[in-house]
């Protein structure tokens, strides 16, 4: 008891794996809550994913795919606004034997979006990934993957979106005449634009227009985004590899406050990537959904010259 | 309902804090914002169907949209199977004027194809 006659706040440093145990949520009750800035953040993400599908969906459709977009969305897609970087990395890849051309404007970006925020596209603006955190609360349970099965995303960026188009070029096959590209094996292809069109074909009687194969992969993916948190985020995404490896310097960065850490390991419960949050957080695995800041003691923070 | 996972134990005053510099992310920002401006502005070296030079845009657009000339796609079509002298006519006719076309790649900005793969 203090002089004025209540009881001191005890610091509530529960054991790891206990429940309550977090200073900042408030007990029990409030544990998957979390505190100010984080709680408001994890409560908007989904409204802020809905305005960005709304801005991909554009119905302003073909006028601006001459420009790469800076999130996982299939150019196919009859809706889409703009046109997708990995689709048009491959695309210049293929092309790279017949017409050399340098990317500028997919790098640029890239770049401009990497160094401002990392892979906070990923968590807050990527359609694909907001379709499969909705698929993702369907089901309760998930199976939790190994942290490093996030590096064949870069297998895949290397593999399937440069180095197969290129030797495939080299050897006179055009991108679009290619048996094995990204674009055939993509899910966001299949569900974005296959799909619209294979349901349109059925109404006018043209029938299914999808192969059985990019059907099968579909459904694979809907199967594993079920059961899995953000599968093709994890384990494929060669452009949330990508932008993840700005993570370390981008402008927009998530910064550790050791006066507000009391252990509670809310910040790593609360990541469905499997990082680990509690070592560190500026990582490639990470896609900024910034849910681990629900703790407070990881902060979002926007660089400056002076900090 | 939250599945905590179990933590080992940190100690946060060990902890690093991940402050990082600023002006490593401002300087790659800033030259992708110099790319994005050369990028709308590039002329590429590849022609386009109607003539002249393609934009930076323009190709970007084919690769959505199917847009993309081949000279393969030119080739004129065998000779009909037979002894039909007309038929062979009309087809030596037809392909009097053709040439083997020179450019390895053209673009085609009026190209609408939906999903080309």
């Amino acid at each position: 008891m203090d002089k004025s006659g209540q009881k001191p706040k005890e610091p509530a440093v529960g054991p790891p794996g206990a429940p309550g145990g977090c200073a900042g949520c408030g007990g029990e009750g409030g544990q998957a809550e979390g505190k100010g800035l984080g709680r408001k953040l994890s409560r908007s993400r989904p409204w802020v994913q809905a305005g960005f599908l709304g801005l991909w969906l554009a119905p302003l459709g073909q006028w601006l795919h001459g420009i790469p977009g800076c999130v996982f969305h299939c150019y196919s897609c009859p809706l889409s606004a703009l046109a997708c970087p990995v689709g048009v990395l491959a695309n210049y890849a293929a092309l790279l034997p017949v017409a050399p051309e340098m990317p500028c404007l997919l790098l640029g970006v890239l770049l401009v979006v990497g160094a401002a925020s990392g892979s906070l596209a990923c968590g807050w603006a990527c359609p694909f990934g907001f379709l499969q955190d909705l698929l993702g609360k369907l089901t309760p349970g998930k199976i939790t993957l190994p942290a490093w099965t996030g590096h064949s995303r870069y297998a895949v960026l290397l593999g399937l979106v440069i180095l197969l188009p290129l030797i495939l070029g080299y050897k006179g096959i055009r991108f679009d005449d290619q048996a094995v590209s990204i674009c055939r094996l993509c899910p966001a292809g299949a569900l974005e634009a296959g799909l619209p069109y294979s349901v349109q074909g059925l109404l006018t009687g043209q029938g299914w227009m999808m192969s059985w194969f990019k059907s099968a992969l579909l459904l694979a993916f809907v199967a594993a985004a079920l059961f899995i948190h953000r599968p093709w985020c994890r384990l494929f995404c060669p452009l949330g590899g990508l932008l993840a490896l700005f993570n370390r310097l981008s402008l927009f960065q998530l910064r550790f406050n050791p006066k507000e850490c009391v252990q509670c390991n809310l910040c790593r419960s609360r990541c469905s990537m499997g990082v680990k949050v509690d070592q560190k957080v500026n990582v490639s695995g990470c896609i900024r959904c910034l849910e681990c800041t629900t703790c407070g003691a990881i902060e979002p923070h926007l660089a400056t010259p002076k900090s | 309902m939250l599945r905590r996972v179990p933590q080992p134990p940190v100690n946060p005053a060990l902890r690093d804090l991940e402050q990082h510099d600023f002006w490593a992310g401002f300087a790659m920002a800033l030259a992708g914002l110099i790319l994005v401006v050369c990028g709308a502005r590039h002329l590429t070296a590849i022609e386009t169907v109607e003539g002249g030079t393609a934009w930076e845009t323009q190709l970007v657009k084919a690769f959505s949209s199917g847009g993309l000339r081949f000279p393969e796609q030119l080739i004129p079509a065998p000779p009909p199977k037979g002894n039909d002298p007309a038929a062979l006519e009309r087809w030596a006719k037809q392909n009097s004027q053709y040439s083997a076309p020179t450019w390895k790649v053209r673009v085609d900005a009026g190209a609408t194809t939906p999903c080309p793969t």
